[in-house]
């Protein structure tokens, strides 16, 4: 048995080299996504496809399977030529060499130094870079105008602060009826990582250590932040549905045109707008007391570690961080460019919501851990318990007693 | 005692029915009224079914009904009707199919189909399903044969029949009901199974409906479609219920009124 | 033949005994290369796979790479699992509570339906529909009817609200897909056995409590070893029920075995433990499943 396997894993490893030896011609590259970020993957392959010799075949799996699909194509060694991930799963692919090292190629690049910094350190490992940015979404407030007029609040003057988030959010919750102040979903780890922590940043404290293995959760900041939401969900501020929400409904109820103001995912600014009629602004989250900082969320992507088109891979790489795909794909399309530089291109210039989700970019966050799927967004992780123990447990213990769990969930 | 029996069956019956009928109901309910919009959002949805989806998903149930038809058939005979050096173990092991994790003998298989060349195929696929039927059918086909009356067999002997005529003109007959049974099982679990298809095959062209429809569910960011879910629920249900119930006749009945006793 | 689910009798043609006759030998002969297919099937997709997850389990597995071996580390380390340890708790509790469940609905519908009578037919049908929609399936269609949006009972029973109310519409979800089935099964043993049985049972005056409890029962007792392991097994190896409806939660409160299995294969990416969990957990449903048959064969023996 040993010696069969070891003749198979000699013969995997010898597939690894990478795509010079293929022979010329057009060739065809698979790449997979979730489900979550199909659109976008299709958008750039039919744009590619469309100008190349080279064809990009998309291929997406459910959100929930994708990490699955991807684990159990490692094990086979038959990942696809390409694949993204969530970004905060970055480290542990780049970790476990699921992807192909690009360092060489990808610090060659000319805009190198304008892709999203905080995407490009979590698709690093001990130095080396192993994916670039794919999509990005990027927590932000997102209010209602229509309930800022009816509740006597400027609407153009979105709060600046937590605290202010607050009021604004007790003074709308006021209107009485189905109205509620704010939502948030209180069951779902990926949800609260991505609205939460920002707060946290802008106030100056942080959740983790630079290198993601040890948990920094009992920070004041954190505790501070989770007593506000603590006390709106008590007063019956943030709907009562915030409280079970697991992630599903958390756009349908934002959609519903009930809630004040939330944070919630940049990307939805445009799906909330397409289907209601109510106008919506757009703030940066801020902390307690001020300042601004935001997730840099959304997916990034590599070279499978197997394909053996390494070299077409890049080619398509490449070519998705140049201006042609950031502006005429990714803009065009509404969505967030993963260059810094190109924050205010001519189709952000028509909304001037959108280039204040786009400038955010430079100085937002992407929290870096090896274990963070396991620790934050899977559904047993200890964050949820951390989190709903501050949010409607006991309070007082569920910060010291996660910070211990979350540690070592962390280092495993 | 006799007005037990109707309350009871009727409540329950109900009780039963209920889901069913509901997920048809939800189905077509639209924004105002009825209709078949969920079911038009099903095929005209960027990440919805096509057609591919149906032929494979059709393949994958004919491979697997027949591959588990032959496999049992012939494996019900050995067990039922004959004696050999390591019979009870085999058959243990067969059972033993149902003991196992799915979720970490599929990496196992990942991997042994990529080493026999049929990784992201129909037919490797089909080889998995028809194993996981394994328990299942050769229990149901061994007890098909060994119920058979010795005599039936022993007549066919001595007219100097051989094994596999005496298998083939009046030993399957005579196991029809399990046959259908066996037939039954293998298509609606191989029609419906979500988890082997999502990690044993890897191109969009190859998917199956079931995994078209999960897709579905996740694919608008995070929000469920639920009307759509529905739809495609009912969808995937209908040929199952269908073919069901046109068969009911010939193995339900067939299997309670006889051909088993012996 | 007392049960169709019984053991074959022994079908060896009664020729003059001995080891090397060759009429027999023939006999084994035959029967093995029958047996074939199924040797080749169960071999190839199912021991060597097997036998690569108990390798698996005493290596350090990375997902590529070459494995390091490591025993008993995986297994070790799932002493100080607390995950491991709850699903562990809650998959018993589960497997308890739908054993007793499942098992009495399905005798009890076997019983409703067992004599020809109106409507029987009707009824047996009825039960027996939810089968023939697959698992998957019909956990999604239970997520859309246990759903505020559009479900009936739309806010009033929510599977993220309380452990209680997501237990209940996960065992709610069993017992509507598996009844039918298990009843089905258990049918078959019921009409097996003979009416003559029944009809002296009465000449005797016995009631039909004695008669269900002395007769039926114990003449039933290998279809009853079969339900009851089919259900034991299935319960132990719960997860697409509470993958799909309740993602494990609320707080974890259902995750089961098979969850914390897919955790630490495709979250935590450590297949060696992964695998030390499933070679456990099949040899405690091993146990089990022989125990069970062991003490049924031999309390019913006479």
């Amino acid at each position: 048995m040993r010696r069969w396997l070891g003749a198979v894993l000699t013969a995997g490893l010898a597939g690894c080299g990478g795509g010079a030896a293929v022979a010329d011609g057009p060739v065809t590259v698979t790449l997979w996504t979730r489900a979550a970020t199909e659109t976008v993957s299709k958008a750039y392959a039919a744009a590619y496809n469309a100008t190349h010799e080279d064809t990009v075949e998309v291929t997406a799996y459910p959100n929930e399977e994708y990490p699955a699909k991807l684990a159990s194509a490692a094990g086979a060694r038959a990942l696809p030529d390409l694949f993204a991930a969530d970004v905060v799963f970055a480290p542990q692919y780049a970790a476990q060499g699921l992807w192909l090292d690009i360092t060489e190629k990808f610090t060659a690049l000319p805009v190198a130094g304008e892709v999203a910094p905080a995407h490009v350190r979590n698709g690093t490992w001990e130095g080396r870079n192993y994916a670039v940015p794919h999509t990005i979404d990027m927590s932000v407030l997102l209010y209602n105008k229509n309930l800022y007029r009816q509740a006597g609040l400027d609407p153009e003057k979105p709060p600046t602060s937590l605290t202010e988030f607050a009021a604004h959010a007790r003074t709308i919750d006021k209107l009485g009826g189905d109205v509620n102040g704010t939502y948030f979903g209180g069951n779902c780890g990926g949800c609260n990582v991505f609205t939460l922590w920002p707060s946290v940043w802008a106030a100056g404290g942080d959740i983790m250590n630079d290198d993601g293995t040890a948990s920094t959760i009992d920070d004041p900041a954190m505790a501070g932040v989770f007593a506000l939401y603590r006390q709106l969900y008590e007063e019956g501020v943030a709907a009562p549905a915030s409280k079970d929400e697991a992630g599903p409904t958390w756009l349908g109820a934002l959609q519903s045109g009930t809630i004040g103001i939330a944070p919630a995912p940049s990307v939805w600014l445009g799906i909330i707008e397409e289907k209601t009629d109510f106008e919506l602004g757009v703030a940066p989250i801020s902390g307690l007391d001020g300042g601004e900082s935001t997730f840099v969320g959304g997916d990034a992507i590599g070279i499978g570690a197997t394909s053996a088109k390494a070299d077409a891979a890049w080619d398509f790489l490449s070519w998705t961080l140049g201006d042609e795909a950031q502006v005429e794909v990714v803009a065009k399309g509404k969505g967030v460019p993963v260059r810094t530089d190109l924050a205010a291109n001519r189709y952000a210039a028509a909304d001037p919501r959108v280039v204040t989700i786009n400038s955010l970019l430079a100085n937002g966050r992407t929290p870096y851990a090896k274990n963070f799927n396991a620790t934050y967004n899977d559904p047993q992780s200890p964050w949820i318990a951390t989190f709903r123990g501050a949010l409607f447990g006991d309070a007082s213990t569920a910060l010291t007693d996660g910070a211990a769990a979350l540690t070592a969930s962390l280092a495993k | 005692m006799k007005l037990l029996h109707p309350v009871t069956g009727g409540a329950l019956a109900i009780l039963f029915l209920f889901p069913l009928l509901w997920s048809g109901y939800a189905s077509v309910r639209t924004a105002d009224g009825f209709g078949l919009e969920n079911y038009a959002r099903l095929f005209t949805d960027d990440s919805g079914i096509r057609l591919y989806h149906v032929v494979n998903s059709l393949t994958v149930a004919l491979l697997t009904v027949g591959g588990t038809l032959l496999v049992a058939t012939l494996g019900g005979y050995a067990f039922g009707r004959f004696s050999f050096p390591g019979r009870d173990a085999l058959f243990l092991v067969t059972l033993a199919i149902l003991m196992v994790p799915y979720a970490t003998v599929l990496i196992a298989l990942y991997v042994l189909l990529g080493w026999i060349g049929l990784e992201d195929s129909l037919v490797g696929l089909s080889l998995v399903l028809i194993m996981f039927q394994l328990p299942f059918a050769i229990f149901m086909m061994r007890n098909s044969f060994a119920a058979i009356p010795p005599e039936l067999e022993e007549s066919a002997q001595v007219d100097g029949a051989s094994s596999v005529g005496v298998l083939t003109r009046v030993l399957l007959p005579a196991v029809r009901p399990g046959l259908v049974t066996v037939a039954l099982f293998a298509f609606l679990s191989s029609w419906s199974e979500f988890f082997a298809p999502l990690i044993l095959l890897n191109s969009t062209d190859r998917f199956t409906l079931t995994l078209a429809v999960v897709n579905m569910r996740t694919a608008t960011f995070g929000a469920i479609d639920y009307a759509a879910l529905e739809a495609g629920v009912t969808l995937m249900a209908l040929p199952c219920l269908l073919l069901f119930v046109l068969l009911q006749r010939s193995y339900v009945r067939g299997f309670m009124s006889g051909a088993l006793r012996g | 033949m007392t049960s169709v689910l019984s053991r074959p009798a022994a079908v060896v043609r009664p020729t003059a005994a001995g080891r090397r006759n060759p009429r027999r030998r023939r006999h084994a002969l035959t029967g093995m290369l029958y047996a074939a297919p199924t040797a080749f099937m169960v071999g190839a997709f199912f021991v060597v796979p097997l036998g690569l997850v108990a390798y698996m389990s005493l290596h350090r597995w990375p997902l590529l790479g070459l494995p390091t071996l490591n025993a008993p580390a995986n297994y070790t380390g799932l002493a100080d699992d607390r995950l491991l340890r709850d699903a562990a708790g809650f998959t018993l509790t589960y497997t308890v509570i739908i054993t007793v469940l499942l098992f009495a609905s399905s005798l009890g519908m076997a019983l409703l339906v067992q004599r020809r009578r109106r409507g029987t037919g009707f009824l047996r049908t009825v039960f027996f529909l939810p089968a023939a929609v697959g698992f998957a399936s019909a956990s999604l269609l239970f997520l859309g009817l246990l759903s505020a949006e559009i479900g009936p009972f739309g806010g009033v029973i929510s599977v993220s609200d309380s452990g209680g109310t997501a237990l209940g519409a996960a065992i709610l979800l069993v017992l509507w897909r598996f009844a039918g089935f298990n009843m089905l099964i258990l049918l078959t043993g019921l009409q097996a056995v003979p009416t003559e049985v029944y009809e002296a049972a009465r000449l005797d005056g016995a009631n039909r409590w004695q008669t269900f409890t002395s007769i039926t029962l114990p003449l039933m007792r290998s279809t009853i070893a079969l339900v009851l392991t089919l259900i034991v097994t299935g319960s132990l190896l719960a997860f697409d029920q509470f993958w799909i409806l309740t993602r494990g939660g609320p707080d974890n409160s259902t995750t089961s075995l098979v969850m914390v299995v897919y955790r630490k294969a495709f979250i935590e990416l450590d297949l060696g433990s992964a695998a030390a969990v499933s070679v456990a957990l099949l040899a405690v449903l091993v146990v089990v499943s022989l125990a069970q048959l062991a003490v049924l064969r031999t309390r019913s023996a006479p």
